[in-house]
């Protein structure tokens, strides 16, 4: 299968390995990701004005128009603007996370078990709100680790905010409200959310993050320990 | 008054909209503000919207809002507060000075350049204690090219 892909700025810098993660997976499971041409930024957050927010999504789609009707995006915040700026639905614009679906585990070659190792699946805020874009299964990330012979904690701050929106804002409640998240969890952090990666990376201390794609390609035989 | 006005324009919402409101306070029971800012209550942000009076740009609400839709999913009417709060720091001008050179980079490369953005923040940088947080940061980060250079 073919999908259009739209990798967003931060996977093109900081959340480069969320980005080569992204695209191994789906070569392994013998899937094509082509790349939006001449993509712009969705605009993250920053615009209050909700037209000119939109705005940059619709060129977005403009630029798709053509050559995919399904798009992929992996950063959530990317993927909710073009989702919320595709008011026809004339896309199916898709979070990978709606992919690893039970045909997916099924196909998926398992090289390693994950031997009882504690995890925290994180899924921060927009992959879960607002109900019209959030992911179908919500407990992806949670089934993937019990699946894969893993534990899962941290289960009441899953959906709770990491406040990584105000990182370069107000630092101070990002570091609060982060914290509350790593002290009522335990293990390795699992993340797909480049923002929430960079809060937590920021004041997780000893704590190991990782993105869940690289949880993905453990399971596969590829990375190190976890 | 009317800075708040204008800042209605540019959400999908009309002040009458707010009429619908129960002041059921769900949103403030969820609402992630209270973790750093007691108190807080997005429907008393609304009422006062409702009700033609301004919100200051100082308020915890517009100051803390993380954006994460906690309010929106709690609320009976799925009231997209956290959209409301992002036009009024647009029509205060609140933006601090990442979120400047932010929109400085999509300007001129069309896309978010990080080592631009971060050079162009450098003083805020320095003065707002992120220094220490430098290393950590350089673990994952890398520095490359735009892309608009990178092609030609
Ligand atoms: S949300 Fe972030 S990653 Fe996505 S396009 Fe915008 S700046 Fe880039
Ligand atoms: S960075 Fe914050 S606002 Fe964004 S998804 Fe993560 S928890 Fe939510
Ligand atoms: S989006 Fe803003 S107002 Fe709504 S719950 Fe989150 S922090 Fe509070
Ligand atoms: S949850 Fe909705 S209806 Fe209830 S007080 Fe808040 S904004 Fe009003």
């Amino acid at each position: 299968m073919e999908y259009g892909y739209y990798p967003g700025c931060s996977l093109t810098g900081s959340a480069h390995k969320l980005d080569k993660g992204i695209r191994k997976v789906f070569a392994k499971q013998g899937h094509t990701l082509r790349e939006i041409p001449d993509w712009n930024c969705c605009g993250a957050f920053e615009y209050g004005d909700r037209k000119e927010l939109a705005g940059f999504s619709k060129k977005n789609l403009e630029k798709a128009r053509g050559h995919f009707t399904e798009i992929v995006a992996p950063c959530p915040a990317c993927y909710k603007n073009l989702k919320e700026a595709d008011e026809e639905r004339e896309f199916a614009v898709t979070h990978p996370l709606d992919l690893f679906d039970e045909a997916f585990f099924t196909a998926m070659k398992q090289a390693r078990d994950l031997k009882g190792q504690v995890f925290t699946p994180y899924y921060g805020c927009i992959l879960l709100r607002p109900k019209e874009t959030a992911i179908r299964n919500t407990n992806v990330m949670e089934e993937t680790i019990t699946r894969f012979g893993g534990e899962v904690s941290g289960e009441a701050v899953k959906d709770r905010c990491c406040g990584g929106n105000q990182i370069f804002i107000n630092k101070d409640v990002t570091e609060k409200l982060s914290r509350l998240v790593l002290e009522r969890s335990r293990g390795t952090i699992v993340v797909f959310c480049p923002l929430c990666h960079m809060a937590m990376k920021t004041f997780s201390g000893e704590r190991k993050v990782v993105y869940y794609t690289d949880l993905l390609l453990h399971i596969m035989g590829e990375g190190g320990a976890l | 008054m009317q800075k708040t006005e204008y800042a209605l324009e540019l959400t999908d919402y009309r002040r009458q909209d707010f009429s619908v409101c129960l002041g059921c306070k769900i949103c403030a029971s969820v609402c992630t503000v209270n973790d750093v800012s007691s108190g807080t209550n997005p429907q008393e942000m609304l009422q006062r919207l409702f009700m033609g009076k301004d919100v200051a740009a100082d308020e915890p609400l517009v100051r803390f809002c993380t954006g994460c839709y906690r309010c929106t999913g709690a609320c009976p009417w799925e009231i997209r507060i956290p959209d409301v709060v992002r036009a009024l720091r647009h029509v205060h001008a609140t933006e601090s000075p990442f979120e400047k050179a932010f929109k400085g980079s999509v300007a001129l490369f069309g896309r978010v350049y990080e080592p631009y953005v971060l050079m162009k923040a450098v003083p805020f940088l320095l003065t707002g204690g992120y220094m220490k947080h430098m290393t950590r940061w350089m673990e994952y980060m890398g520095f490359h090219l735009p892309h608009k250079v990178k092609r030609t």
